[in-house]
């Protein structure tokens, strides 16, 4: 029961430093919040392992009733998918920036080119973390880099304001939400990924404003009979953590990979992205979002 | 020497090197600052202060950057200086931060031309009928005057945080590491770089591990090591591949099952890695420990020395400070004899490889009267307290000694405590032992 208090302890810790983490000047440290994110994992595992009854919740990776620790041969799962370039600081934009040729020996830079590579789709919850809540108020923000950077590289989208781009690596429209392909944008339309990203969507799909989304959340497509999470209201509000924890589970794939179904179909769907150079991403839909409090909203979001 | 400013962030001291004689000991800082001090020839007249190290140069090496691209803002902190072999007059050396690399040429003036033709003293033009005959210019002593400048600026190598920059034995080319990606650069060209390790997984939800900090081997051209977040050094030959994403020798020791905690990955991070002048060895430093490695057993290191092992059962509150986070550098004094590295409450330890002896020193303005002698310090964790130990619950963990540096030849040592420099040395065993 220790180890549960201290888990629990451990990872709202651990939740913290990733969210400040987006605001720190500088940009985000990749190497530390690594090393938060396996903390974060390992303390998830505990918390999930311990075997209480009535604290089971809704199995976010599809694991029967007491999940079991994880094997030792397992590979290891990864961090967060929010994992791509690091993502600008909060509020700015959900969009993680652009990524170099890496595979070619040698890398030419011309002044400024560094800066200007193509837009790539970007890794998961960055994308996903699309804050509508807070977008609004980016979208004024970003006003003025809009400017400066109309000067980008010939392939990438557009530079709009930075704040609102939808998953696909399209440009934001002017509700700031994801629209489907072929609806008229006030922006030009990105030349990549449409296909990957619009048709269909699964994990990767744009599901229209308001509309019911085209695939529910991992964890409600897997979710085998169970207790929900409601129930289990200790006096540390559980209920809460477990929210997050689920939200957790159904955001970051390289934590769902212990489930073999589950990280199976995640990685065809990010598969699917033909020109993938980057991790495909992972929608979450809106509304689960908007449902969170804005404190796991922005742990989504990173 | 203590800034004598009021003390900012800015000030804070983020890197120490002395150069391969040691003559000149360079600090950079949070504020994009390098200050660069000169030992004092040691002179019959005032033997008291002989050998002393007196600013010699201060220049703004980087500034604070904007990437509008990104909306990122690129610190102007100085991660790493590196100096280079120095091959005249002048010395030179590497700077980075988070994204570029500057080369910095630094010349002495202590002369300068006297007797102009067609100026004056002031250098405005002389009115030609009064000049009525010819003179040649003559070289006359002046104040000494120290210029620097900046020769090379390699900027746009990196996407990620640059942790390391090394110098090749070759002396013209270098290598800049980051959290996923090492470069090797020609020290004459600025426009592109060779990409040699890449360990950035096609699908970044699969990362697992980063490069921490990265070194060439003294000697062998060929060879350089670098460190991961999990614990492992690669050594990697160039000759072997244009990619060195393979490994010749991977040095990783199994995890001590009994010692596993939330915490364990972290403090497995290995902070930075430093050959030994000799070329064998190599040191490593981690959140608890200081390891030697030699570079012909991969299986584990062939030394361990506890730094603070009393802080194993404070993990969790050190994880809430971010202490936890800390990345201490080590450094071998010139005869890879003993080892140096920091801690908290602005202590310092050493290790002596031979004698298995260690010490824990402190740096501080109150116990450092110039020519004082220092007095070991001892942390109690329990037990029988002597009158000058420290408890651990009583130590500052804000007064951390990340940056330390080891003269290459002489026992001097250089010490960063916060915004201050401390600069030490052993007159009694002058010689290396």
């Amino acid at each position: 029961m220790e180890f549960k208090l201290e888990a629990h302890r451990i990872v709202s810790i651990s939740l913290g430093k990733i969210y400040n983490s987006r605001v720190q000047r500088g940009g985000i440290k990749l190497h530390k919040n690594l090393l938060v994110s396996l903390v974060l994992r390992s303390a998830r595992q505990v918390y999930l392992s311990d075997p209480c009854p009535g604290l089971y919740l809704a199995g976010p990776t599809g694991t029967p009733a007491v999940p079991p620790p994880q094997q030792p041969g397992e590979p290891v799962a990864g961090p967060p998918s929010g994992w791509g370039e690091p993502p600008p600081p909060a509020g700015r934009a959900a969009w993680p920036e652009p990524e170099p040729q890496p595979q070619r020996p040698v890398v030419c830079h011309t002044p400024g080119a560094g800066s200007s590579e193509p837009l790539s789709s970007g890794a998961g919850d960055a994308l996903r973390g699309e804050e509508t809540d807070t977008a609004a108020a980016a979208w004024s923000r970003v006003e003025r880099p809009r400017a400066a950077a109309s000067g980008g590289g010939s392939d990438t989208c557009p530079e709009g304001p930075r704040a609102v781009r939808r998953p696909c690596g399209c440009p934001p429209t002017r509700e700031e939400q994801p629209v489907e392909d072929g609806s008229p944008a006030p922006t030009a339309p990105c030349p990549r990924k449409r296909g990957a990203a619009g048709v269909g969507g699964g994990r990767a799909g744009c599901p229209a404003p308001g509309s019911t989304p085209l695939k529910k959340p991992r964890r409600n497509s897997e979710e085998q009979p169970s207790t929900t999470d409601e129930d289990t209201d200790e006096e540390m509000e559980t209920g809460n953590v477990a929210n997050l924890i689920s939200i957790f589970g159904s955001s970051f794939s390289g934590l769902l990979r212990k489930s073999p179904a589950g990280g199976r179909e995640e990685e065809e769907a990010e598969k699917s992205g033909p020109e993938a150079a980057e991790p495909g991403q992972i929608c979450c839909d809106k509304p689960v979002l908007r449902d969170m409090s804005p404190w796991s909203t922005a742990i989504v979001a990173f | 020497m203590p800034s004598h400013r009021m003390p900012s962030e800015a000030d804070i001291i983020s890197t120490v090197e002395f150069n391969h004689t040691g003559e000149l000991l360079a600090t950079g800082d949070k504020g994009g600052r390098v200050v660069i001090f000169q030992r004092e020839p040691e002179s019959k007249n005032a033997p008291h202060s002989q050998g002393e190290y007196d600013v010699y140069s201060t220049f703004q090496s980087h500034e604070p950057e904007f990437d509008y691209l990104k909306s990122l803002e690129i610190e102007e902190k100085i991660n790493k200086i590196k100096w280079l072999p120095q091959q005249n007059a002048a010395h030179s050396l590497l700077s980075t931060n988070d994204k570029t690399i500057k080369l910095w040429k630094i010349t002495e003036r202590d002369k300068r031309p006297e007797g102009y033709n067609l100026k004056d003293e002031e250098g405005k033009l002389k009115d030609l009928s009064t000049v009525t005959s010819l003179q040649v210019p003559v070289l006359k002593p002046m104040d000494l005057m120290v210029e620097v400048s900046p020769r090379r600026i390699f900027a746009n190598g990196h996407t990620y945080h640059i942790n390391s920059i090394s110098v090749n034995s070759d002396c013209e080319t270098y290598m800049s590491a980051d959290d996923l990606r090492i470069n090797l650069w020609h020290l004459a060209i600025t426009d592109r770089s060779f990409n040699i390790v890449d360990i950035k997984p096609a699908n970044m939800e699969d990362l697992t591990e980063v490069i921490t900090a990265s070194e060439f081997h003294p000697h062998h051209c060929n060879l350089f090591v670098y460190s991961s977040s999990k614990g492992s050094l690669r050594l990697c030959d160039m000759r072997a591949a244009a990619l060195c994403d393979k490994h010749s020798k991977l040095f990783e020791e199994p995890e001590d099952p009994s010692n596993r905690s939330f915490f364990s990955e972290i403090i497995s991070s290995v902070s930075d890695v430093k050959f030994s002048h000799s070329g064998r060895y190599m040191l490593t430093r981690d959140y608890l420990t200081v390891k030697v490695w030699d570079l012909n057993m991969e299986a584990r290191p062939i030394e361990t020395y506890q730094v603070h092992d009393y802080l194993r059962s404070k993990l969790c509150s050190l994880y809430e400070s971010d202490c936890i986070f800390d990345k201490f550098e080590c450094a071998w004094n010139g005869s890879d004899s003993v080892i140096m590295t920091g801690a908290y409450n602005n202590f310092f330890r050493m290790f002596d490889r031979n004698t298995k002896r260690d010490v824990t020193l402190e740096a501080s303005r109150e116990s450092s009267k110039p020519r004082a002698v220092l007095k070991p310090r001892r942390v109690c964790v329990g037990g029988k307290r002597r009158r000058d130990d420290i408890s651990v619950d009583s130590l500052d963990f804000t007064k951390k000694i990340l940056h330390t540096a080891w003269h290459p030849a002489e026992n001097i040592i250089a010490i960063a405590a916060t915004n201050n420099l401390y600069i030490f040395q052993d007159k009694v065993n002058s010689d290396m032992h």
